[in-house]
């Protein structure tokens, strides 16, 4: 198959996903989106002759938007323009979950800051404010107290981008010093990794511990709901274990642990080089098979190197 | 090897580095975009944006 990856940096993702593509034969069509003009009826030459486009664009604006041509111009593209749109957002991506009854932190949004203030009071402190759009843990506050919301408001209302009046205010969950980030196909896991880390926020970007995580059958249900809350395709699912003593030296969570998990945030351009480094899983191997079996259906018919 | 755009020093590059690479350069530290490998040519690897991310 022709598949066509849509980038503007390629990290180790990318390169693993280049490397398993190429060794199985099939072709691959770079497109550094920065080099593209989209027409809004004909697409990029780039575009002739793919079977499937992979969108691994770094920055979420060109993602949402080439996604959208891509659909446009008739083109699979992974993940659908509208998965993207659900999990770029964090408030429409709490929308979908809330709305398929998944678990998930409370969430309140705001558009003033007297507004905002009401809500961070109600939620108790400490709470957590969030951009909608944001990735690898930046401009994350977690609220101490009245005086660092007023301030992390006042800066975000005068500073920020118009993004940043949208006030995403979430409740604080007492995770037990790590989250679990599952790579999963179509609702169905690849692998699982826990990261861990003294300070609260537990990205792997941060710098969080990452060991292998054994899911457990609520787990999995939940990964398969949330990826059918936001369209399905090759997503990263971010859970925290509720209800847990904090335990960062256990990496399995078992029956005695816990009893639920809550899913806070869908991704739609996952990024898994630190899963693949962490699990003994061969991550992008099973990234192209789902991929060559989407391409297949799509193109109704038998994907096959060229 | 290529030449670094920031202090011009030599850039030593893997053979299998992809175009869209990012390299840092061992002498001055800047971050390096491999812009096109045949030949290769380096420029200076944009600045991270508030909308990066996964």
């Amino acid at each position: 198959m022709n598949v066509g990856m849509l980038y503007s940096r390629i990290r180790k993702d990318e390169k693993l996903l280049l490397s398993e593509l190429r060794d199985r034969g099939h072709e691959v069509t770079k497109i550094d989106v920065r080099k593209q003009r989209f027409d809004i009826e004909d697409a990029p030459e780039k575009f002739e002759g793919l079977d499937v486009v992979l969108d691994r664009c770094l920055a979420t604006s060109r993602s949402l938007y080439v996604t959208r041509f891509a659909g446009a111009y008739g083109v699979p593209v992974v993940n659908s323009p509208d998965t993207a749109e659900v999990c770029a957002d964090k408030v429409k991506n709490s929308l979908a979950l809330k709305g398929a009854g998944i678990p998930t932190p409370n969430t309140d949004v705001a558009f003033t800051k007297d507004a905002a203030m009401e809500t961070i009071e109600e939620f108790g402190y400490p709470c957590v404010l969030k951009p909608v759009i944001g990735s690898w843990g930046r401009l994350m506050a977690k609220i101490d107290g009245r005086s660092a919301a007023e301030a992390i408001l006042e800066h975000k209302a005068t500073l920020g981008h118009y993004e940043h009046k949208v006030f995403y205010v979430q409740e604080f969950v007492e995770k037990p010093g790590r989250d679990i980030r599952v790579l999963a196909t179509d609702g169905e896991p690849v692998a699982a990794m826990a990261r861990s880390s003294d300070h609260w926020l537990t990205n792997a970007a941060k710098g969080a511990e990452t060991a292998e995580f054994e899911l457990d059958d609520e787990a999995r249900a939940l990964v398969e709901r949330a990826s059918d809350a936001v369209g399905g395709g090759l997503l990263g699912v971010d859970l925290m274990e509720t209800g847990v003593d904090e335990d960062p030296s256990s990496a399995r969570r078992t029956e005695s642990d816990g009893d639920s998990y809550t899913v806070h945030e869908v991704n739609h351009t996952v990024e898994f080089k630190t899963l693949n480094d962490t699990t003994d899983v061969d991550v992008p191997g099973a990234v192209v098979d789902w991929l060559e079996a989407r391409a297949e259906r799509a193109q109704g018919k038998e994907v096959t190197a060229r | 090897m290529a030449e670094c755009v920031e202090c011009g020093a030599d850039v030593d590059l893997h053979d299998d580095l992809e175009a869209g690479e990012i390299v840092d350069c061992t002498t001055c530290g800047a971050e390096l975009e491999l812009t096109d490998t045949n030949p290769p040519v380096l420029q200076k690897a944009p600045e991270l944006e508030e909308d990066w991310g996964e």
